[in-house]
């Protein structure tokens, strides 16, 4: 077992230089003051909604805003940091240093998820920030709820790689966006197959298209609690340690196959 | 057994996926690299020089033949850990000092922290870049970069050295510095396998090379070898050379090398006869010197002789 995932102090070395590069990047930077500008004037809309129904949008938009913006920089960076090393190739004096491929990507994920996490706690201190000035009450199923949302972004990040591995930087995006959507969604079929009405109750087609779309893509309302958190129902850590679990499987398989392409792979 | 590169029949196809072309670069490449010696892989652009060396690091592919690299496969940790990479126009992070850069690569290679930095410091000193230690390479000009492409190339101290197109831009003085240093790194008991396209200086300093065109060996062996082959004397005239002279079997080449003086490229073997004759046509016949063919002439001659075989050879 030892070296399956390969080597701590190479993918360390990796991991840290590609943190180094987007703190150093001005658009990623001016991608992280935007994001964190958009949670805090989001709060501002709530200022139009009703005064009882405030800390509701306030609570559930900011959320949802959060989680977006994760999303987004997980597919903006995951796609063009890889893209930049082929396009520049300044993959050729790394892929030609005794470190392995997966190890390359590998560390890519783990800088991300560095850059993620930061880029996580600013916004939401920007939203907590905001809640305390309309004094809505906290609680700690925010952390929880902020904590999933990390997931999901790394969850994003790891499928961003695994497309970065063989297509282009605008496919890769549109790839990855598309998983996004149809993760996001995947309940909603869910539902449908288990109900007795309907096209994907009676077309057999139908159904095993709905059905390998349900085991083969990742449900990201797994990661989305914004209604629980409104409706009060508590989340709990067992939860979102069920929930890493569920994550952690879903970008094994990805960095895994896109470990298998990329080593594959010509740089010409 | 020691050879430090042993590459059999070694072939490279490229496929364009859309339009359907198909391009052989390089097409059935055999050759050995022994331990401690300077290799020179030389040939015009396009020659298939960095699709080679390419697929000795590991970075593509071959569609068929084989390579070995240190008794290992090509790209796999165990040889990568022991040999230096400079490839072609090399390009690096450039939001990283190339103290930083290095540091990155030295943690890759897994060595311990006052190690890396005592190397990096004394490679940088040895490239030239010590006092550009710590400006970003954003800022850095072809030639740093090509210096600092040589400094990563040595940091983990490498037993073999690949170095595509080393010379490239840099000015006439850096590049009698990559030379000196790769007289040196031999000094060092290591083997360096450089391919290039300019083939001014470097004569004295390959122990064997390779000549490579349109993907394939056209010449092979030492430079003394290749150069002594077609031996010939040169002649220098006054006055022009008479109509009937021109033609003359064994004449290689005429041209006026100034006012009223035109020198004569003649075969040894034909040498008697052409003086003879141009002593009973009343010419004046100024030196006549022994000269072996120049590594030039000889890559020229491998181009083809037209224009564009000897526009790739001057680029
Ligand atoms: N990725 C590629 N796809 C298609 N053709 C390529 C590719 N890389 C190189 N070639 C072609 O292969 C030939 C050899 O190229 P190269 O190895 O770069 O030569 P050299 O380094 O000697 O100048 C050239 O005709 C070049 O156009
Ligand atoms: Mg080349």
């Amino acid at each position: 077992m030892k070296g399956l995932f390969g080597s701590p102090r190479r993918v360390a070395a990796i991991a840290r230089n590609t943190f180094i590069e987007a703190g150093r990047n001005r658009a990623f930077i001016g991608l992280g003051i935007a994001a964190i500008g958009l949670v805090a004037s989001s709060m501002a809309v709530s200022g139009l909604a009703i005064a009882d129904q405030m800390a509701r949008v306030l609570v559930d938009f900011g959320l949802f805003a959060i989680s977006l913006l994760e999303v987004v920089i997980a597919v903006t960076m995951g796609v063009i940091l890889v893209f930049k090393e082929i396009d520049r190739k300044t993959f050729y004096v790394v892929l030609t240093k005794p470190i392995r491929r997966s190890e390359v990507l590998a560390g890519k994920f783990f800088g991300l998820a560095a850059i993620l996490a930061i880029a996580l706690v600013l916004m939401a201190a920007a939203w907590v920030g905001s809640l305390l000035l309309r004094d809505v009450p906290l609680r700690h199923d925010m952390v929880q709820a902020l904590v999933l949302t990390w997931m999901q972004a790394l969850l994003i990040t790891s499928v961003a790689l695994f497309f970065s591995s063989f297509a282009s930087p605008v496919l890769s995006g549109v790839f990855t966006l598309g998983v996004y959507l149809a993760g996001t969604s995947i309940y909603v079929l869910e539902d449908l197959l288990a109900g007795r009405k309907g096209m994907l109750a009676t077309n057999e087609a139908a159904r095993a298209v709905a059905k390998a779309a349900v085991v083969g893509l990742p449900d990201l309302s797994v990661f989305n609690l914004g209604k629980e958190l409104i409706l009060g129902i508590p989340i709990g850590w067992d939860y979102v340690a069920a929930a890493g679990a569920y994550c952690a499987g879903w970008i094994v398989l990805f960095w895994a196959l896109a470990a298998l392409i990329f080593e594959r792979r010509d740089f010409a | 057994m020691d050879d430090v590169i042993a590459v059999e029949g070694l072939r490279k196809v490229f496929r364009t996926p859309f339009r359907r072309r198909r391009v052989e670069a390089v097409k059935g490449v055999t050759f050995q690299v022994r331990r401690g010696e300077i290799f020179g892989f030389l040939g015009p652009n396009g020659a298939g020089k960095t699709t080679t060396l390419k697929m000795l690091v590991g970075l593509i592919r071959p569609t068929s033949g084989r390579a070995r690299v240190l008794g290992g496969d090509p790209g796999t940790l165990e040889v990568m850990a022991r040999v230096g990479f400079l490839p072609e126009q090399p390009y690096f992070y450039d939001y990283l000092t190339p103290g930083e850069l290095l540091d990155v690569f030295g943690q890759v290679f897994g060595l311990p922290r006052a190690l890396r930095r005592q190397r990096i410091d004394s490679l940088l000193d040895l490239v030239g870049l010590g006092d550009a230690k710590g400006r970003v390479l954003r800022k850095f000009s072809k030639g740093m970069l090509q210096r600092v492409g040589i400094a990563q190339a040595l940091l983990n101290d490498p037993e073999l050295v690949l170095l595509d197109e080393p010379m490239s831009g840099l000015d006439p003085v850096g590049r009698k510095e990559i030379i000196d240093l790769m007289a040196r790194l031999k000094d060092q008991g290591k083997t360096v396998f450089f391919s290039s396209h300019i083939l001014a200086d470097i004569e004295r300093l390959c122990d064997r090379v390779v000549i490579l065109h349109k993907g394939e060996v056209k010449h092979a062996g030492t430079l003394k070898e290749l150069l002594t082959q077609g031996e010939r004397k040169e002649i220098l005239v006054a006055g022009e050379l008479p109509d009937g002279l021109s033609g003359r079997p064994g004449l290689l080449a005429t041209d006026r090398v100034g006012p009223g003086v035109t020198r004569l490229a003649v075969e040894s073997a034909a040498a008697d006869a052409m003086l003879r004759a141009l002593l009973d046509a009343r010419l004046e016949v100024l030196q006549v010197a022994d000269r072996g063919i120049t590594l030039e002439e000889l890559f020229v001659k491998t181009a083809g002789s037209g224009p564009v075989g000897a526009r790739e050879v001057a680029g």
